[in-house]
């Protein structure tokens, strides 16, 4: 990250500053003091709306979560103070916890198996016949632009019960236990469809910044290497994992973000359940305030989950803005 | 040697026929007719085609009127966000003022805002604003999810545009509004094209705030029909998958685009000659 783009053209140029200036004012302290307000001019619509829209909402989330605010509260306008209670009450219940422990396995499992697949098909990409690397990359961009709920329905449709494809392959094989077999009736079961639809469609994007970043890798490093004797994992090890490193860092920081807030396939595939056992926080969250109305508590949840998300992804953050506060 | 290159081309088609295969079924079960779907026959390859279940999704109560306003929602949002974006994106990358570091810092910060956990206190702010069961209300979320990204990528696009062009131009006695018009702006083309795609493609996927905000099934967007197309439906697998194909279609050909668009590399060259 270097500094070159802050050149000199926030410096009024005397070319345009008369032009722009009314005839017989003092032209040139106008065009400069146009010229310093401009910044600020061209940043205030965005500076608006991210207070508004975004600032606004986390401050109002906060205090939302220290009121007892159910449908009553909502309709009659009333504002009850309840210190900490909507989170002695989450906390308090074990299936909080456990909504909690399920998120947390359910986002490492998802990233870190994504993140493997990524950096191993882009290795992969490198060793195979062109022809074959644009195939790979074609069917990977299918998969990667498909719309979630398109993907989700047709997840769907392949592990359907009675017709899915997936079942009908498997008792060809001769598993003819999976004749009728339901994917979806405990939720670990559900969860790791939901898991591999979210890897499926994640994997693609992983993969091709990777593999930008592996044929970034100065030949001659290889060829060092080859010539040193190294053997394969050697070379992994010494030449394309350091380079690679800071990618995967990002890569895995990303993915955190992302799959933390899954939501959209959870619900579209069994709302949570069966019986709840596939419910995550975002689906807690939204059962919780939308469906029971009961805003100050879920509030809460949306703040364990901020807070949840910090922790998960703190380091790199830390490192991030560091970075960015050099430029 | 040739052994280990024979078995990594084996390997890639494999994840190859992984990645493709759900898109196929997708398209291959939309085209059959609603006998071969629910049998227990087993056939990779449609034995017989028919457009009726794309008939039958078109026509379907709610399709078009959900395609509308997905589209209504998205297209404003994502036209709003590149303007507003843009402004800020030329204000970060080409001008010199005090406060910029902070500018860039909150629109690092803001744009991995986990906007699903705001979920309730946007859900109040609309209620509040009389926008709740209404589109403006989802047309403003959008352009507020997307227009961190915008503002950010938008930025790395500008930097990558060479002032020189910009201040050879005012040599040649163009404004600096001119200037900017004339050649930067042409030459941001592409960037703009990926930027609103990949905005797009987010807005057009939202299921949560859409889910939380219509109660109204007149203002559903596109996902959120979908996703009760079980009821929709019923086990009509066929209309289902037609449906859905339609919905993947726009995005499928604005991937394209910007694939094509991004390899073009206009700038390349531009200062040299």
């Amino acid at each position: 990250m270097t500094a070159v783009h802050t050149t000199d053209a926030g410096v009024p140029t005397n070319k345009s500053a008369p032009r722009r200036a009314a005839p017989g004012g003092a032209p040139r302290r106008r065009g400069s003091s146009f010229d310093r307000l401009l910044p600020y001019l061209l940043l205030a619509p965005a500076f608006a709306a991210i207070l508004w829209l975004i600032g606004w909402p986390v401050l109002s989330l906060l205090v939302t979560s220290f009121r007892k605010l159910n449908l009553k509260e909502l309709t009659r306008g009333e504002v009850v103070w309840v210190g900490l209670d909507n989170y002695t009450e989450i906390l308090g219940n074990p299936d909080f916890w456990i909504i909690t422990a399920r998120t947390v396995i359910f986002t490492v499992a998802v990233v870190g198996l994504s993140v493997l697949s990524g950096l191993l098909i882009a290795l992969l990409m490198r060793q195979v016949s062109p022809v074959v690397r644009i195939v790979l990359q074609v069917t990977m961009l299918l998969a990667w632009a498909m719309p979630l709920i398109a993907a989700t329905t047709v997840y769907q449709w392949i592990f359907d019960q009675q017709y899915g494809i997936l079942n009908k392959t498997l008792v060809k094989l001769g598993f003819d236990g999976f004749a009728g077999y339901s994917w979806f009736s405990t939720g670990t079961s559900t969860l790791a469809v939901i898991g591999l639809l979210v890897v499926w469609q994640a994997v693609p994007f992983l993969a091709f910044s990777l593999y930008a970043g592996a044929i970034g890798i100065p030949r001659d490093q290889y060829e060092a290497a080859a010539i040193d004797g190294a053997s394969p994992w050697q070379t992994f090890r010494s030449v394309t994992w350091p380079e690679l490193r800071p990618l995967v860092m990002m890569l895995t920081f990303l993915s955190m973000l992302w799959d933390f807030k899954v939501f959209t396939q959870i619900w579209a595939f069994r709302k949570g359940g069966p019986d709840g056992a596939s419910t995550t926080l975002p689906v807690l969250q939204y059962l919780e305030g939308i469906s029971k109305s009961h805003f100050g508590v879920a509030a809460a949840v949306s703040v364990v989950m901020m807070v949840l998300l910090g922790v998960l992804t703190f380091q790199y953050l830390r490192r991030l803005i560091k970075q960015e506060g050099t430029l | 040697m040739i052994a280990k290159k024979v078995s990594s081309n084996v390997i890639a088609v494999v994840l190859a026929l992984f990645f493709a295969f759900p898109t196929y079924w997708m398209v291959t079960s939309a085209f059959k007719p609603t006998r071969d779907l629910s049998s227990s026959s087993y056939d990779l390859i449609p034995l017989s085609v028919t457009a009726q279940n794309f008939a039958a999704a078109w026509n379907k109560e709610g399709f078009l009127r959900s395609l509308g306003n997905s589209l209504l929602v998205s297209l404003t949002a994502v036209l709003a966000a590149l303007l507003v974006g843009l402004l800020a994106a030329v204000a970060m990358s080409r001008l010199r003022f005090k406060g910029r570091k902070g500018f860039v810092l909150l629109m690092l910060v803001a744009q991995m805002a986990p906007f699903e956990a705001l979920l309730i206190p946007m859900f109040l702010m609309m209620r509040d604003l009389d926008l709740l069961d209404k589109l403006p209300s989802l047309a403003l979320i959008y352009f507020a999810v997307t227009l961190p990204f915008c503002a950010w990528t938008l930025r790395g696009f500008v930097n990558g545009i060479p002032l020189e062009l910009e201040e050879a131009a005012m040599v040649d006695g163009c404004g600096r509004w001119g200037a900017f018009r004339r050649v930067t702006l042409p030459l941001l083309g592409p960037g703009l094209v990926a930027t609103s795609v990949f905005a797009f493609v987010t807005a057009w996927n939202e299921f949560l705030y859409a889910l939380s905000l219509m109660k109204d099934q007149a203002k559903e967007t596109l996902p959120v029909w979908l996703s009760g197309f079980q009821t929709a439906f019923g086990t009509d697998w066929g209309g289902a998958m037609a449906a859905s194909t339609l919905f993947t279609l726009p995005v499928l050909v604005f991937f394209l685009i910007v694939q094509r668009k991004m390899v073009s590399g206009v700038t390349a060259g531009a200062v040299k000659g």
